[in-house]
């Protein structure tokens, strides 16, 4: 009897198994490339995996010869990367993959030794192999702009910063937000607490609430939800700039501007070459995009088409700094750094440590490498410890 | 060094607090019934998403926190159908609520992600504002923090001045001898629990409305777990609820104001966040660990201790 049972309940898997197989074979039709994304986060973040979701449906709606899946709130270990790729490559059949965090670079190697015929890409890591190529665009520039207003429009020249993790993408962008602030204060703070976490709405409040307890009056921060705009709309003096998405929705009377960023840029860019031919599953080990404003994957600004809320807009182009408006002179190095030749970069000695210590000489300009994987340290003005 | 008294962290504490009393306070009412309710953190979430899906299309803050509690007091009624009526396991039913609130709040949030609402501004109390630093931190609040200030004490004095609470109280304690004297055990457990529910839910509802004013997908972090330790830690009394909720709202705040503090020999650099990052879980477990040994007592348990009949299946 239990025999039978659990032959019977055998018989039921196989057929689910079967079906669901099948389904996924019938999606497939020959002649189109699918791609499949995995995400770390909910789609509902609004903040970096909405992004990548913003993106993605932007190139899908693009092209005909495109069709894409997503798996959403992926965990950051190997075995959980690798169970979301049998997932797209198995049953979705995709042929392009990419992988959309950080904590994803090994699962995605993992993955990509499983599936030779199967193109992966993954965002802002460093690892490559013939079928895994690096995608990333990154929003120092637009830190140390929103940087510059932060310093002119603060009266009290302490900033406060909401770090999500002490790695080097975010010490890099709170240097360069206090690189900003510093170039038009030359005495400005930026007082940073971690959260340790990318998302966590709850905590980022009361991360923001102990910094304007402190003083600070001015907010920028790195977590995947306008919890800080909303905690700087709160309170009468405090200002705040958006990340990732538009989130000057949020907190029109609070939010000077942000960073903003344009996937699609980049997830067009990719799959436009795939399409064509022009990557395969054997060239990718030197592909790294890493795209900045000049290219457009990144935006200045809280909302999109407006990189300074025009209510601050009278209140920069009161400020001076030697000889020029604080706005002109935002203007000018957005416009430095938006090419098509770039003459301006925010990391561009004499930059000091936090100690005191030169880290690069007058004139001298960091690295991809200095800036993307050996960053560990802060610049002088940050208080806080960059570990 | 940190200025502790600071109003502004207060303020920022009170806030953080008053998520955690609402649920705490209706869960305390569920637990008093003997049903336990693991529900609570769906309840929270899919209050939280459901009422701020609502205000914001109706444009109505009332009838979004009103919806919040419906909701709230619908899952609630599942877990209250589940356990009462068929007597199925109350957590394997309160985790599957947990999950489905989670999964109900994608679905109501889904079209307002990215959505602007203004929520409900603080109105200061006249007179009780004008106290120094007391009247900033707990009257210049919105209208839930006052409700949980007002709520606690109305909801001690049910539970253990009037007929009512007594009821409550023994079906909780012995369901059988309450049902020998005639008292409709069920109808008061479901009442319980839905109430419970409704209290869930309008924690969420000031998560998304009251405190944060906005909703993001998840945006509870599992936080709504909290409050069944926090009623153990209030030893199922009202009034209680205010203990750990605050304590727990305490160490939220301050673990950012600690940040840049050293401690010579330990941490002389600094307290790493991690370290501080523990100190809520860890000092509840504290609490929960002193609270057992006291309660480990006969005599202490029988007075304060959990209710009798807390999570027994109950056949009549």
């Amino acid at each position: 009897m239990s025999n039978m049972k659990n032959s019977r309940v055998l018989l039921i898997c196989v057929v689910l198994v079967g079906v669901v197989l099948l389904s996924g074979c019938t999606t497939t039709s020959s002649g189109k490339i699918k791609a499949g994304f995995i995400y770390v986060g909910p789609i509902g973040d609004y903040g970096w995996t909405n992004a990548h979701d913003e993106g993605r449906t932007i190139v899908e709606d693009k092209y005909d010869w495109l069709e894409t899946v997503y798996i959403e709130s992926v965990a950051e270990d190997t075995a959980s990367v690798v169970a979301a790729a049998d997932t797209l490559v198995e049953v979705e059949q995709c042929d392009v993959i990419f992988t959309t965090s950080f904590g994803f670079m090994d699962g995605t190697l993992a993955a990509a030794e499983k599936y030779p015929d199967v193109l992966f890409f993954h965002c802002s890591g460093f690892m490559r192999d013939v079928n895994v190529g690096n995608y990333f665009a990154d929003f120092y520039q637009l830190y140390y702009l929103n940087g510059l207003m932060a310093g002119a429009l603060s009266p009290s020249g302490e900033l406060g910063y909401v770090g999500a993790f002490p790695i080097p993408e975010v010490i890099r962008h709170i240097n360069a937000f206090t690189l900003g602030a510093r170039a038009v204060n030359a005495t400005a703070t930026v007082d940073v607490r971690w959260i340790y976490s990318w998302y966590d709405p709850t905590l980022a409040t009361n991360a923001a609430d102990a910094l304007v307890a402190d003083g600070v009056d001015m907010l920028a921060f790195t977590e995947d939800s306008p919890a800080v705009i909303q905690a700087a709309e709160k309170y009468d003096d405090v200002y705040a700039f958006s990340h990732y998405s538009p989130m000057q929705y949020y907190g029109n009377d609070s939010t000077i501007s942000g960073q903003l960023v344009h996937w699609d840029i980049l997830y067009d860019e990719i799959l436009s070459k795939v399409n064509d031919g022009t990557y395969n599953n054997t060239n990718l080990a030197d592909v790294d995009y890493l795209w900045f404003l000049k290219e457009d994957a990144v935006e200045l600004g809280g909302l999109f088409g407006v990189p300074i809320n025009t209510i601050f807009e009278d209140d920069l182009k009161a400020v001076d700094v030697s000889g020029e408006t604080a706005y002109a002179l935002v203007m000018r190095r957005l416009d430095e750094m938006d090419g098509p030749t770039v003459t301006f970069d925010p990391f561009t000695g004499p930059i000091k440590a936090q100690n005191g210590t030169i880290m690069f000489a007058d004139g001298v300009q960091a690295t991809i490498p200095d800036l993307f994987a050996f960053m560990d340290w802060f610049v002088e003005g940050v208080i806080g410890s960059p570990s | 060094m940190v200025e502790l008294l600071n109003p502004i962290l207060w303020h920022s504490i009170v806030a953080a607090a008053t998520f955690f009393v609402l649920p705490t306070l209706g869960e305390i009412y569920a637990e008093r019934s003997g049903i336990l309710n693991l529900g609570i953190e769906g309840m929270v979430i899919a209050g939280a998403a459901g009422s701020y899906a609502i205000a914001y299309q109706t444009q109505d803050i009332l009838l979004g926190v009103l919806f919040g509690m419906f909701i709230g007091g619908l899952l609630a009624t599942i877990h209250a159908i589940l356990t009462i009526t068929f007597n199925r396991n109350q957590v394997v039913s309160g985790i599957g609520l947990t999950i489905l609130g989670t999964g109900l709040s994608g679905l109501l949030g889904d079209a307002v992600i990215g959505k602007a609402l203004k929520g409900i501004d603080s109105t200061p109390i006249p007179i009780l504002n004008d106290i120094p630093t007391i009247g900033e931190v707990f009257f210049d609040q919105n209208i839930f923090v006052y409700l949980s200030f007002i709520l606690a004490p109305i909801l001690w004095f049910i539970l253990y001045k009037t007929r009512i609470g007594i009821l409550i109280r023994s079906v909780g304690e012995n369901p059988s001898a309450s049902m020998n004297q005639g008292v409709n055990v069920r109808l008061i457990r479901y009442l319980c629990v839905i109430f419970g529910g409704m209290m869930a839910g309008l924690g969420g509802a000031y998560l998304s409305l009251g405190w944060l004013n906005f909703w993001t997908d998840g945006m509870t972090q599992g936080r709504g777990w909290i409050v069944i330790a926090l009623v153990v830690v209030a030893l199922w009394n009202p009034l209680g609820a205010f203990i750990g909720s605050y304590l727990f709202g305490m160490f939220d705040v301050l673990q950012f104001s600690f940040q840049h503090e050293a401690i010579p020999f330990i941490f002389p650099t600094g307290i790493p966040p991690s370290v501080l990052k523990m100190m809520p879980p860890v000092s509840t477990i504290l609490f929960l660990a002193i609270w057992g040994i006291i309660l480990s007592q006969q005599k202490v348990k029988s007075i304060v201790g959990a209710p009798s009949a807390l999570a027994k299946p109950f056949e009549d």
